[in-house]
């Protein structure tokens, strides 16, 4: 044992050194890139006469809360984070209902038409989401939609891409529990509320988490049909706040503090599932 | 009754089961697509038709039914926009900044941190985490790193240079700076990629290799390349895709400014339908937009898809 310690250690020695470098280029790149945050943070506890002075304080020398309250009472931000809950949790929720209702379908139940329909669905991919802003606007406009938070979920529900996740992973679920259960007596409706989903809930759960954050990021097609203030997702209403106050970079730090906070609680908890819905789409789309 | 028998008969008596003369799995399959089918021919199918049936006429916004069918009038006009041509000129720019380094700094801290590193949870975790965030957020978070007066990166530069450039007020510089801001955004997501890529190589390739003799670059080359290639290409094609598509960066930060520096085509786009009611316009580039797509799609196939 100490033997092999001992020639490991002179065979590597080099190696080591080099391991010494992976390891300052790997941190240095991650203090680099956490260093907008921690600036962040700090500045919007900061009162505004240190904001305007050049010379930058990372650790501020008096703290304040009027940033982070004038937000809370004086704006509509709880507002908007009340609607971009609603929009990104409904679109999250229908998203899953329909989508893994047209999966089953497509992998579970047997009849004629059912390549076309997923070749349709799968074409879809090469439509470029920006393409086709001008025309669903008019769509959207037509069917009474703006200004609504059905305007903004509704195209958000129609993305393909949780069909197509869904679809692989419904297809290598084996038949014989099907088999099986059919022989039970089960109904179709059984089969995919008892069989099928509960077999599906990792992919399930990586979807929801992608979606939820997707849908509570999204910008332009928001900023597109929401036009009143109060009706605005947080992303909009932040930069509304960011080009209506020139001068009070302590607010604008402080809302996107706020307006991220929900999402890292997320990413601290669902870390694994989120990285996980995002590597499935990239080993997913190439087959 | 044997099991075996029971099976048999009760997948043929489901099979026969019929509703008003229509076998009820056929019934079924459709009834269960439906929801998701509706959806998808309402605001994704009828949108992408409609659009380019828009792209024909000088559309009316207020009364489409009267709007005038001028056939490829739109794209002659487009052709001919010098405002169209800066703009694709400056998302050209913005995606040949951002793209290459995208690909290769994901690349290069994904094969850093697959090797023998402490803490590989938390470099994976730092580096993920901008790509969580909304781009409004990114871009209000570096409107102050780059702030000419009191930003971060002109206060440490000052020890330096006596004059630092205003990043978002030069015309040459405004550009790199939304590309670099938008590395630091997107970068995990690559990096995640590249991660579970590289750790799917068979490590008894790097075993023969290493028998062979090979050093560390040709380790790299004949055997982490061609392995990754299916990632790379993934990589590379969503990232084109996705960056010339830029806007909220230009929009919210620069306006497009200085002088037209930082305009794009999804901008544009938005501008020509939304700000000045162009609908027709706005579709056509739409159009535009996906043709090039596609031929950037095409092109990075043949380059890295048939490179064995």
């Amino acid at each position: 044992m100490t033997d092999a310690t001992a020639e490991q250690t002179s065979r590597f020695d080099d190696v080591s050194l080099r391991s010494l470098g992976t390891h300052a280029v790997l941190y240095g790149v991650a203090i680099l890139m956490a260093i907008p945050y921690l600036y962040t943070l700090s500045r919007s506890f900061q009162p505004r006469r240190y904001l305007t002075d050049p010379q930058p304080y990372w650790i501020p020398p008096e703290i304040t809360f009027d940033h982070y309250q004038y937000l809370l009472t004086e704006s509509l931000f709880v507002q908007w984070t009340i609607n971009t809950f609603v929009i990104a949790g409904g679109a999250t929720l229908i998203i899953l209902i329909i989508d893994s209702m047209v999966a089953f379908s497509l992998t579970r139940l047997d009849w004629p038409g059912q390549s076309l329909v997923m070749g349709v669905i799968l074409a879809s991919f090469m439509v470029p989401y920006y393409m086709n802003i001008v025309p669903l606007y008019t769509v959207v406009a037509d069917l009474g939609l703006v200004n609504s938070y059905w305007g903004v979920i509704m195209p958000a529900v129609a993305s393909p891409l949780g069909v197509f996740l869904l679809y692989q992973f419904f297809r290598d679920i084996p038949d014989e529990y099907e088999e099986a259960a059919r022989l039970d007596g089960f109904s179709t409706f059984q089969i995919y509320y008892r069989i099928i989903l509960p077999l599906a809930r990792p992919i399930l759960a990586s979807l929801a988490l992608f979606m939820f954050v997707y849908n509570w990021n999204a910008f332009l097609w928001p900023l597109i049909v929401l036009s009143d203030e109060a009706a605005y997702t947080l992303p909009i209403g932040l930069v509304n706040l960011y080009q209506g106050n020139i001068t009070t970079p302590g607010l604008h730090m402080a809302v996107t503090v706020l307006a991220s906070l929900p999402l890292f609680v997320v990413y601290l908890f669902f870390q694994g599932e989120i990285v996980r819905a995002v590597q499935i789409q990239g080993t997913g789309s190439t087959g | 009754m044997g099991l075996r028998n029971r099976f048999t008969t009760g997948e043929n008596e489901r099979a026969q089961q019929t509703v008003f003369g229509v076998r009820k799995e056929t019934v079924e399959g459709i009834a269960w697509s439906l929801p998701y089918l509706a959806v998808f021919s309402v605001f994704l199918v009828w949108p992408a038709l409609k659009g380019f049936y828009m792209s024909l006429h000088n559309w009316d916004p207020f009364v489409p039914s009267e709007s005038e069918f001028i056939g490829l009038d739109n794209y002659i006009a487009l052709f001919n926009d010098p405002v169209f041509w800066d703009a694709m000129k400056g998302t050209i720019y913005f995606v040949v900044l951002s793209v290459p380094l995208l690909v290769l700094i994901g690349l290069g801290l994904a094969l850093g941190v697959n090797k023998n590193v402490k803490g590989k949870r938390v470099l994976r975790a730092i580096y993920f985490s901008p790509y969580i965030l909304t781009v409004a957020v990114v871009t209000l978070i570096w409107a102050e790193v780059y702030s000419e007066g009191y930003g971060l990166i002109n206060y440490y530069l000052g020890f330096v240079m006596s004059n630092p450039p205003g990043w978002l007020t030069s015309t040459s510089l405004a550009m790199p700076a939304l590309a670099f801001m938008t590395v630091w955004w997107l970068v995990g997501f690559n990096f995640v990629i590249f991660l579970a890529a590289r750790q799917g190589v068979p490590e008894r390739l790097y075993e023969a290799a290493r028998l062979d003799g090979a050093s560390t670059w040709r380790a790299f080359k004949d055997v982490t390349l061609p392995q990754m290639r299916n990632s790379i290409l993934f990589v590379v094609i969503i990232q084109f895709i996705l960056q010339f598509q830029v806007f909220a960066q230009p929009f919210v930060l620069t306006s497009g400014g200085p002088r037209g520096s930082t305009d794009t085509l999804v901008y544009y786009l938005y501008r020509s339908a939304f700000s000045q009611h162009q609908y027709g316009y706005g579709a056509a580039i739409g159009y535009v937009l996906v043709m090039i797509l596609v031929v950037i799609a095409i092109i990075n196939f043949k380059v890295i898809g048939t490179n064995d």
